[in-house]
């Protein structure tokens, strides 16, 4: 009887427990949804409803065709909180999306290879080669963010996607790499062995033999270049200029920075941009747990 | 004729070989060395130099004067002392934060099934996307954490939360173990899964109640995973910069102005490029202090267990 009613209260306990850390973890994102579907005269009671009362779309559709809410007409200074930035989130996003998804192409094409050939061959100066390419990540962003800045000027990159791309590649492949080789070292090897001996070049062997059985590390490593570029604030921030270029969060940033710009406008574009990599977290999840779990666990 | 040709395409074939490895790891190498050899020359020179934007001609070198101003000043000092104070409380709240979701996915309850789909979610954003939301979320005038400690009665007047030196770095705090404890947790988790049944059952017949187990069983085993998140959690504290971008600003006053940001006033706000860069210097030495105390400890561990 004690056994069992000490368990009750520890299963009790426990999914109280649990219950607190999803109100913790989601709730932040809930209310940002929740936000987006009020008008802003809502938001701004004391205390604000957390059930929306009248439930709108309007700031979604003032974001993608420009038709004023009629909630910000009930009051005459309301309007003033209407951004002009907030429109621009959609093409950001596309922006952001873009940048993403050729980095993470990039990451496949150049770092597999290299990862492939530091887990397998020896070559001279692997190890420094190797090191080098570790060590770089060391390096904290805030001392080279002017030099990155003008390189990318020098190379007559500013505001455009070739500038990020470049920079977010530089930051995901040492990443990359070293996810991969220690992958790939984790794969047995004997089915390349008997490859290479039949005249195959480690290249075909990599692309016939390794990769079908690196299928969940390309998916995780895919997945964590495509994030980081997705992510980054920092040095989209100083080499984007104009909506030619700037990515989601600069755009989203910019109009949270704005004293004047409406919370509903906020929160819409906020949701917006965090939909690709929740949907991206939760469809991954099992590869991005096991992609991060190997990484720590690797030797 | 042929076994010329063969002979040719061999030599061909076997020089390719032989230039495979370098050709494969050409591309990225020249990537990373481009925005790492150059960056790094140019930060170290500019530290030694007069940098000041608003003196676009003059660019005299001045020795070890900038590392000199910048440590002797007041705001480095402060800044100091406010990255040790966020660091060891954002480290501990992380670690503490980590090891309870893990130990909670591990066990029997079934509702932490869902805490397993969640849990990535606060890791996947931006970090200043999350930290906006934080922001929202405390904003002393409409927030929604003042409206419901309102409603609910525990509070008279609305808090604010971040116009309040010690409450601004604990919202930041609060903010760090929601963006980073996710790592953490999946980090721990997959430590205690290493950990093989047998043992815990082993200790189970020998009369371990389950603190016992844990105390005994667990925490040694997952001493190395503990010790890999506390220093990349450190490190990531010490590097902490878009949460503050936009949740304080560094302020109150100065009052949650780390040193990674004190870096970026000096450069963005100052425009004291020589300034700015010094200190970005000495925050990477801080930094590989910590790897090579790290690689040390790890090392000792390979020696010793």
């Amino acid at each position: 009887m004690g056994i069992t009613l000490k368990r009750q209260i520890g299963s009790f306990f426990g999914n109280l427990l649990v219950f607190l850390l999803i109100i913790y973890i989601l709730g932040p994102f809930l209310w940002m949804a929740i936000a987006s579907f009020q008008g802003e005269n809502e938001l701004l009671k004391r205390p604000p409803s957390i059930i929306p009362q009248n439930p709108t779309t309007d700031n979604y559709r003032y974001v993608f065709t420009g038709e004023i809410p009629t909630a910000y007409e009930v009051k005459g200074q309301l309007r003033s909180r209407i951004s002009q930035e907030a429109r621009l989130i959609a093409p950001a996003l596309k922006n952001s999306f873009i940048v993403a998804i050729v980095v993470m192409v990039i990451n496949l094409l150049i770092g597999t290879p290299a990862a492939y050939t530091f887990a397998r061959i020896n070559f001279r100066g692997k190890a420094l080669w190797y090191n080098f390419i570790l060590g770089s990540r060391l390096i904290p962003v805030m001392a080279v963010a002017i030099p990155y800045y003008v390189i990318i000027k020098n190379l007559k990159l500013l505001d455009t996607y070739q500038g990020l791309i470049l920079i977010y590649c530089a930051l995901t492949l040492p990443f990359t790499i070293w996810f991969l080789s220690m992958y790939i070292s984790n794969i047995p090897r004997e089915m390349e062995d008997a490859a290479l001996v039949d005249g195959c070049t480690p290249f075909q062997a990599l692309v016939n033999i390794v990769v079908p059985l690196m299928a969940p590390g390309l998916v995780a490593a895919s997945a964590f270049a495509f994030m980081t570029s997705y992510n980054e604030f920092l040095f989209a921030r100083l080499i984007t200029q104009s909506i030619k270029s700037q990515t989601g969060p600069v755009i989203i940033a910019s109009i949270a920075g704005n004293p004047d710009a409406s919370y509903s406008l906020i929160s819409v574009c906020i949701t917006l941009g965090l939909i690709p990599p929740l949907i991206l977290a939760i469809t991954m999840r099992k590869w991005l747990t096991e992609g991060l779990s190997a990484s720590i666990t690797f030797r | 004729m042929t076994t010329l040709d063969h002979a040719v395409i061999r030599r061909k074939a076997k020089l390719w070989d032989r230039l495979y490895p370098y050709f494969s790891v050409l591309l990225p190498i020249l990537v990373i060395g481009l925005f790492t050899i150059y960056p790094v020359l140019y930060a170290v020179r500019i530290s030694f130099y007069q940098y000041i934007l608003t003196k676009p001609k003059v660019h005299p070198f001045v020795g070890l004067a900038n590392y000199i101003e910048v440590v002797t000043s007041y705001y480095f000092r402060n800044s100091l002392i406010n990255t040790a104070v966020y660091t060891v409380a954002a480290v501990i709240g992380i670690t503490l934060f980590g090891l309870g979701v893990a130990l909670l996915l591990n066990s029997k309850i079934r509702s932490a099934n869902a805490l397993r789909v969640i849990i990535l979610l606060p890791w996947a954003i931006p970090a200043v996307v999350g930290g906006l939301i934080w922001k929202w979320i405390l904003n002393s005038d409409f927030g929604i954490l003042n409206g419901i400690l309102y409603a609910a009665g525990f509070i008279k007047e609305y808090i604010p939360f971040l116009a309040n030196p010690n409450l601004a770095k604990l919202s930041l705090i609060m903010a760090a173990i929601w963006k980073e404890g996710p790592l953490a947790a999946i980090f721990f988790l997959a430590g205690l899964q290493l950990i093989p049944n047998e043992l815990y059952e082993a200790a189970k017949i020998d009369g371990g109640g389950g603190w016992k187990i844990f105390r005994h069983v667990t925490l040694p085993l997952l001493k190395p995973i503990i010790l890999i998140v506390v220093i990349y959690e450190t490190i990531t504290a010490i590097l902490v910069f878009d949460l503050i971008y936009v949740m304080t600003g560094g302020g109150p006053g100065d009052a949650t102005s780390m040193i990674s940001w004190f870096a970026y006033a000096e450069i963005f706000k100052n425009l004291n490029l020589g300034h700015g860069v010094a200190l970005a210097v000495i925050i990477a030495l801080i930094i590989l202090a910590l790897i090579l105390a790290y690689l040390r400890i790890i090392k000792y561990e390979e020696v010793v267990g």
